[in-house]
C-alpha cells in the first residue's frame, strides 16, 4: 500500500506542495484538505477586480478542482481539519480521523482585527477569500462611500481599486507616510499622490478609534481626525500566521509567531513540513526570522515542502524579498530594507540615487525611474534598494534581490551592461545611473567604498555629482 | 529539523509567548525612533504620526543602548543569543552550483520533476 501525505490548506503552498510531491513520486497517495469551495485562484487580483481593470472575477481561477483530481490528487474541498495527533500520526476532519505517513501545513493567514469597539459591526470586510469578494463586488453596486485602514500593500491597492469604481474613498492610517513600516517617505510620496489623483482621502498620521453603527451595520468610522461616514469599512492590517492547528499538535514557534521550519521547510516534527504563511524564514541579509511574505514566496516554499516530503533533498534560500505594487497609476517597489528599516536595525549603509528614464526620452511613453540603493560601507555590496517611476520597476527589483543575494556590489552596478533600445531602454539604466552617483559621492567625500567610515545613515546623496547626473540621455 | 528532547521542546513552547513579545515590542520602538530620525531627514514627506508610543523604558533605554552597540558586534550577540533562524545555513551570497547531467560524477544536484515549470500563475 503506498504511503499517504495530508496536505493542509489549499492556497499557494498547499497547492503546489501537492502537485509538487505527486509529480516527483507519483505513487505517493497525497490528500488535500481545504476549508473552501475553491481552489487554484489568484486572491492578489482581487482588488483589480473590483477596480475593473479585470473585467471578471472569473479570470482570477487558474484551474478547477477538478483538473487536479485528474492529476491524481485526492481532493477535499470545504473540510475543515480540526486536530493533528502526531503521535497517532492522523488528523481530524468532520469528526472523522485519517491517518498519515507525511504531513505539510499550509494553513496560511488570518487578517489582525482592530481591537476597538465596534469592529463586530456588519460592513467590515477583509479581502481574502474570492466567494466573498464576488459577493462583496455585487454590495459595491449599492454602496458610494468607503474607508480604508490600514498601512499595508494590500490597503493601497484596495483604496486606488475602490476609487476607480467611483466610490468616495478615504484612507486612514497612524503612520507619518504611506506604508510607513515598510516604504521610505521619499517614495511614498509619489505613491500617496498617485492616490489623491484617483480621488483617494489619503488621512495619515490618523487613528482608528471606533466603527460607529446603525442596526447592526457599520455608518461611520471615529477617527483623531473626526468622523467619516461610509457604507463599508475596508480592514487591511497585518497578516498573522494561522498556527491553530500547529500549535495544538505541539509545532515549535518562533519569534514572529509563526511554525519554525528549517532551509527544507522542515517542522520541528519528524515527517512534518510547512510553507507559505504560516512559516517564518530568515531574511538573507540579517538571518532574522521574519513571515507573512507575498504569494510567490509560499508559492516557492510549497514546491520545495512537496518535493521533500517526496523524498528528494531540496533546500529553500533565506529571502531578500523583492516587492512591488501599484498605487494607482504608479509603481513603487524595492527589495530587502530600505533607509526606514536599516536605521530601525542599525545597519550601517550608504546610499546611491538616480533618476533616469523607462525608455529613450524622445520615445513616446518615456516616464521617469526613481531608483535609490542601500549598500555596505566598508565593502560596497548591495543591501536593498526602493524604487519608484511609471514602468519597469518590478522587472528591476526581481534583478537587483536576485544580484544582491549574490553578492554585488555597487562598483559592479556602475558598469553593468544594459540594453539600449528607445522603445523599452534608453542609454543610461537608471540602476547604473544611481550606482554611478553613489560611487561618484563617496569619492567626492573621499571615502573610497574599502576604505570605509561612512556611518550609518551617513548617506551619499543624490545630488548627482560625478557621472551621469540625470538620466536624460539616450 | 532534527528533533528536539522533550524538555527542550516544552522550554521552547513556554517561551514561544514571551520571546514573541519582546521582539514585537523592540522591533516597534526601534521602528518608531528610525521614523522620527527620516522624518527630519524628509520633512516636507511626512506628517505627525498617530502611532502609540512604546513607553519610556523603550524609547528612553533600550533604543539608545541598541544603537550604541556596532552592527557587528550586534549581530554576533543575535546569533549567540539565537535570535536568528537555527536549521538555515548563513546565506552564501554566491551563485548556485550549475547543473551537470546524471552520471558525470558530480555531486551537483539532478533535475526532477519539482523543477518542472508551473502554469501560468
Amino acid at each position: 500500500m503506498s504511503e499517504r501525505l495530508i496536505v493542509i490548506g489549499g492556497g499557494a503552498a498547499g497547492t503546489a506542495a501537492a502537485t509538487t510531491a505527486r509529480r516527483v513520486a507519483p505513487q505517493l497517495h497525497v490528500s488535500v484538505f481545504s476549508e473552501f469551495p475553491d481552489i487554484a485562484y489568484s486572491p492578489c487580483g482581487i482588488p483589480y477586480a473590483h477596480g475593473r481593470e479585470i473585467p471578471e472575477f472569473k479570470a482570477l481561477f487558474l484551474s478547477t478542482v477538478q483538473r487536479y483530481v485528474e492529476e491524481g490528487l485526492d481532493m477535499r474541498m470545504e473540510t475543515t481539519v480540526t486536530d493533528i495527533d502526531l503521535d497517532r500520526r492522523t488528523i481530524t476532519a468532520r469528526n472523522k480521523h485519517e491517518g498519515f505517513d507525511r504531513l505539510i501545513l499550509c494553513t496560511g493567514f488570518l487578517w489582525e482585527q482592530p481591537d476597538v469597539p465596534g469592529s463586530n459591526l456588519e460592513g467590515l470586510h477583509y479581502v481574502k477569500d474570492i466567494r466573498r469578494a464576488i459577493e462583496f463586488d455585487r454590495e459595491l453596486e449599492r454602496m458610494k462611500r468607503a474607508v480604508v485602514i490600514g498601512g499595508m500593500w494590500l490597503g493601497v491597492e484596495m483604496s486606488g481599486a475602490l476609487a476607480r469604481r467611483g466610490l468616495e474613498v478615504q484612507f486612514i492610517d497612524e503612520g507619518p507616510w504611506l506604508l510607513s513600516e515598510l516604504v521610505d517617505p521619499d517614495v511614498a510620496a509619489p505613491a500617496q499622490e498617485a492616490l489623491e489623483r484617483l480621488g483617494v482621502a489619503v488621512r495619515m498620521g490618523t487613528r482608528l478609534e471606533a466603527f460607529e453603527g446603525s442596526g447592526g451595520r457599520v455608518r461611520a468610522v471615529a477617527t483623531s481626525a473626526g468622523e467619516l461616514e461610509c457604507d463599508v469599512a475596508v480592514i487591511c492590517l497585518h497578516k498573522l500566521p494561522n498556527t491553530t492547528l500547529p500549535r495544538a499538535a505541539g509545532l515549535e514557534l518562533g519569534s514572529t509567531g509563526a511554525v519554525v521550519v528549517d532551509d527544507h521547510m522542515r517542522t520541528s516534527a519528524e515527517g512534518v513540513w510547512a510553507a507559505g504563511d504560516v512559516v517564518e524564514v530568515p531574511h538573507g541579509l540579517t538571518m532574522l526570522p521574519i513571515s507573512g511574505l507575498t504569494g510567490s514566496h509560499a508559492y516557492a516554499q510549497g514546491r520545495v515542502a512537496g518535493a521533500n516530503a517526496a523524498g528528494e533533498e531540496r533546500t529553500y534560500d533565506p529571502v531578500w524579498i523583492p516587492w512591488g505594487f501599484m498605487a494607482g497609476d504608479y509603481t513603487i517597489g524595492g527589495f530587502s530594507i530600505g533607509e526606514t528599516l536599516a536605521e530601525a536595525l542599525g545597519i550601517p549603509y550608504v546610499l546611491a540615487k538616480g533618476v533616469g528614464v523607462s525608455r529613450a526620452r524622445y520615445y513616446p511613453g518615456a516616464v521617469r525611474t526613481h531608483v535609490k540603493l542601500l549598500a555596505e560601507p566598508d565593502t560596497l555590496r548591495l543591501i536593498g534598494a526602493q524604487l519608484h517611476g511609471g514602468e519597469g520597476i518590478k522587472e528591476r527589483c526581481d534583478f537587483l534581490a536576485f544580484a544582491a543575494a549574490r553578492g554585488v556590489t555597487l562598483d559592479d552596478l556602475a558598469w553593468m551592461e544594459n540594453i539600449y533600445s528607445p522603445p523599452i531602454g534608453a542609454l543610461y539604466e537608471p540602476i547604473q545611473i544611481a550606482a554611478q552617483n553613489g560611487l561618484a559621492e563617496l569619492r567626492d567625500k573621499g571615502s573610497g567604498g574599502a576604505a570605509g567610515g561612512v556611518a550609518s545613515g551617513a548617506a551619499a546623496s543624490p545630488a548627482g555629482a560625478g557621472a551621469p547626473a540625470s538620466g536624460a540621455a539616450g | 529539523m532534527s528533533e528536539r528532547p522533550a524538555f527542550l521542546r516544552a522550554l521552547a513552547r513556554a517561551l514561544a509567548g514571551p520571546k514573541r513579545a519582546l521582539r514585537s515590542r523592540s522591533e516597534y520602538a526601534l521602528r518608531l525612533a528610525a521614523m522620527r530620525r527620516l522624518a527630519r531627514r524628509y520633512p516636507q514627506r511626512a506628517t505627525r504620526s498617530a502611532l502609540p508610543e512604546p513607553g519610556r523604558m523603550w524609547s528612553w533605554v533600550f533604543v539608545p543602548l541598541y544603537r550604541s552597540v556596532p552592527w557587528q558586534a550586534r549581530r554576533r550577540a543575535m546569533r549567540a543569543l539565537r535570535m536568528t533562524a537555527r536549521g538555515w545555513p548563513e546565506a552564501p551570497r554566491r551563485f548556485r552550483e550549475p547543473w551537470r547531467p546524471a552520471g558525470s560524477g558530480a555531486q551537483a544536484p539532478q533535475r526532477t520533476e519539482a523543477d518542472r515549470a508551473p502554469d501560468e500563475g
